[in-house]
């Protein structure tokens, strides 16, 4: 329970369904319909709130901890999704907001209205159809890791005592041998995340801070955490 | 009598029940009439290269004598090859078994008396249709140079330059879209027709008498009308008289009547055509991949996956009753036809096996109600075929597994999975789906070890994966089709094993070329 609450603009089948993914991440979970628009359906399991769009939302700065909130944006129309997002950064410089977009085009759009991150509906769901096509253990696979309740896991986990590593760099190390686990990128100093075998991670050395990306079962995942946090080597 | 009728009847039982014989019949009849017959275009080019040598034989001959052996070849060998062609057609063209079991069942049923006379008649007449027919005379007139020494029957060689149409399926089309016009053109050669006779027969009243007229005879009035009409006016012939050139005008004017007439004759019937012609096309192209997905629907989500799976050079026909889609689908450079997904016609007239060459049937179409039909429609026809399907209302869902849908592809499942994964984790979020996108040149992919694979690299530590950075994620095993994470070294590989890889695509085709070449070191 990292995050206080998620807010939920949209009281259609996207934006339920985004409320039956996250709900255990969150405190509080809370689905806004548009007023007078969106049917108002309700169930036991999230609260339900109407919203206007010309709100100047002091309301919800005084009912919620903006700054530990996140928002998703998922009207079915798509300007006034755009609208809400422009109208929600415009209040909240620093809130985390995921949008939804039909496509590649309103993604742009709502990437410029402020989103921090745009889901595009038809690439999305057309990449994982052509992934299911092309490659279908693959999909197979990191959809169990990714999504399923698999004890397989992929975490990205903070380095809290690089010492551990005696000044080598990530491509020395031996991950599955030393720690049964396999990093598959690493994220340097708030840079992008790279692939471990890159050239530039290759001639970055572990420091305190840096995110490992790594894939393992979940006990090994434990060990290795405690390992990344000092004290155990 | 009745013993030969019994004995003609037991014969045609015999044939007809003749593994070997029906056998044999499938094979000439496929060589030499179905399209779709994969060995026909290699016997049709090897027909139009005899012919070809045949007419240049010819028409070297016409002014130098060709060496004997090239005489010998062109009169006896194409000529042979030829008549053997016209018999197996002559046999094909119908079924004689059938002719005398049909009239055998016949009059056992009526309890009547087997009228031979009528089977003799029967077969006479269908094989005779078969002979009148203008192709079989084209064969039969170009088998006559056979008899070379009868030197008027040579110029029958020129008949081997039209049993090429046989051989061109661009002429047969020509052909079927003219052939839709008939009356039309039936209408226009009647009133050319007249057109001719009369002002042949007037210009001839009119110049016959005047010695300063070319036109001295009815054959010339003829010709004069002809060229006259046709508006070519070669001017060897002309009216010289008064009354003579009037007849002109009024021919000339008729002219370009029947040209105009036949102009928009032939481009209306072209242009009806076109469709028929585009889409008999399209289906000839798709006949000819071996592995098809079928697109069900040509809407957003269906444009998207289509223009990736053609991205990585996969086939794919397009299905949609919807015309502008139909055209989109076209313009983004798919085949694709205007067939309904939900009609079981539309497959037959695909004539696509669906075990030998669909890979997937994806109903794309973003109404579940349409979708549910597809699949049925689907279902219908074969039962192994893997279908994948949208589902847009979760409640809906039922209905797609029941009408045999093996995959459900829900968007709003997709959506609240990634919202999760990406307000848990995101930065492994990021990491995990730059794996994924295909510009990205880190790459996870599937290594298949083949049965030479698995003789050389016998266990994971082979596999020296690491010295070419690549990461193996794991094995997805065939034998117990579980994928096991992270493998220990001396991990067994088997065939139809897949190795799941993670590294720069370059150097996972360096580590892929590596397997082959232990391949080749122990070879």
């Amino acid at each position: 329970m990292g995050l206080r609450s998620a807010l939920i603009f949209g009281n259609n089948e996207y934006g339920l369904e985004i409320a039956r993914n996250v709900t255990n991440k969150y405190k509080s979970v809370t689905v806004f319909s548009l007023s007078g628009i969106e049917e108002y359906v309700e169930d036991n399991h999230y609260k339900f709130e109407e919203f206007d769009l010309s709100e100047n939302w002091d309301t919800l700065s005084s009912k919620y901890a903006m700054e530990e909130s996140i928002i998703f944006c998922s009207l079915s129309d798509e300007a006034k999704n755009i609208f809400l997002t422009i109208s929600l950064r415009s209040a909240f410089k620093d809130v985390s907001i995921i949008a939804l977009a039909k496509n590649n085009e309103d993604a742009n759009k709502l990437k410029m209205a402020g989103a921090s991150k745009v889901i595009p509906i038809v690439e999305t769901t057309a990449s994982i159809i052509t992934d299911m096509l092309k490659k279908p253990i693959i999909t197979d696979v990191l959809h169990k890791i990714l999504y399923d309740d698999s004890k397989l896991k992929l975490v990205q986990i903070e380095v809290k005592d690089a010492s551990c590593f005696g000044g080598k760099y990530p491509a020395e190390i031996e991950w599955s041998r030393d720690h049964g686990v396999l990093v598959i990128s690493m994220m340097h100093k708030g840079k992008s995340p790279e692939f471990i075998y890159s050239s530039k991670t290759k001639h970055n050395l572990v420091e305190n801070g840096d995110l490992f990306i790594v894939v393992g079962y979940e006990a090994d995942l434990e060990e290795f955490k405690k390992f990344l946090g000092g004290g155990v080597c | 009598m009745n013993f030969f009728i019994r004995l003609l009847v037991d014969f045609a039982y015999f044939l007809d029940t003749s593994v070997w014989y029906q056998k044999k019949r499938r094979f000439f009849y496929n060589l030499l009439e179905n399209d779709d017959y994969k060995y026909k275009k290699y016997f049709d080019v090897f027909m139009m290269i005899l012919i070809f040598i045949s007419v240049s034989i010819l028409i070297y001959e016409v002014k130098r004598t060709a060496h004997d052996a090239l005489k010998f070849f062109n009169a006896y060998i194409v000529s042979l090859i030829f008549l053997i062609e016209y018999l197996l057609r002559l046999w094909i063209s119908s079924s004689v078994s059938k002719v005398i079991i049909h009239q055998d069942e016949y009059s056992d049923l009526l309890g009547q008396k087997f009228d031979l006379l009528f089977v003799i008649k029967r077969i006479a007449k269908d094989k005779l249709e078969y002979i009148v027919s203008p192709k079989a005379l084209i064969d039969f007139f170009a088998i006559m140079p056979f008899f070379h020494e009868l030197r008027l029957l040579r110029i029958f060689i020129l008949f081997r330059v039209f049993k090429l149409f046989r051989y061109t399926k661009s002429f047969q089309t020509f052909t079927s879209v003219l052939a839709t016009k008939k009356f039309e053109f039936l209408t226009l050669g009647m009133f050319a027709a007249i057109v001719i006779f009369v002002s042949s027969v007037l210009i001839y009243v009119m110049e016959a008498n005047n010695p300063n007229s070319s036109i001295d005879t009815l054959y010339e009035a003829v010709y004069w009308s002809i060229v006259t009409i046709s508006t070519v006016g070669y001017g060897d012939v002309t009216a010289v008289t008064q009354e003579g050139q009037f007849v002109s005008v009024v021919v000339i004017f008729a002219g370009i009547a029947v040209i105009a007439f036949t102009t928009s004759l032939f481009v209306s019937a072209f242009t009806e055509k076109l469709e028929d012609i585009k889409e008999s096309k399209t289906i000839q192209d798709v006949s000819k991949f071996k592995r098809v997905y079928i697109i069900c629907g040509y809407e957003s989500i269906a444009r998207e996956v289509a223009k990736k799976l053609l991205r990585s050079k996969m086939h794919i026909v397009v299905l949609d009753d919807d015309a502008t889609r139909v055209e989109l689908a076209k313009k983004d450079g798919l085949e694709a036809l205007n067939y309904n997904p939900g009609s079981v016609e539309s497959y037959k007239k695909l004539n696509l096996d669906f075990d030998k060459h669909v890979q997937t049937v994806l109903c794309l179409r973003e109404n579940d109600v349409q979708n549910v039909y597809t699949a049925l429609t689907i279902r219908s026809i074969n039962d192994n075929v893997k279908i994948m399907s949208l589902l847009m209302n979760h409640a809906n869902k039922s209905k797609l597994v029941y009408s045999g849908v093996n995959e459900i592809l829900y968007d709003k499942e997709f959506v609240g999975l990634i919202a999760r994964e990406y307000v848990g984790q995101p930065v492994a979020f990021e990491a995990i789906h730059a794996l994924r996108a295909e510009e990205s040149n880190i790459k996870i992919e599937e290594i298949l070890i083949t049965e030479r694979v698995s003789q050389t690299t016998v266990t994971v530590g082979d596999l020296e994966n690491i010295k070419f950075r690549v990461v193996l994620l794991g094995i997805h095993k065939k034998s117990s089709g579980r994928f096991y994470f992270n493998p220990i070294d001396s991990t067994l590989l088997e065939t139809g094993d897949f190795l799941l890889v993670i590294g720069n695509y370059m150097f996972i085709r360096e580590f892929m070329k590596s397997l082959s070449k232990k391949e080749k070191m122990k070879g």
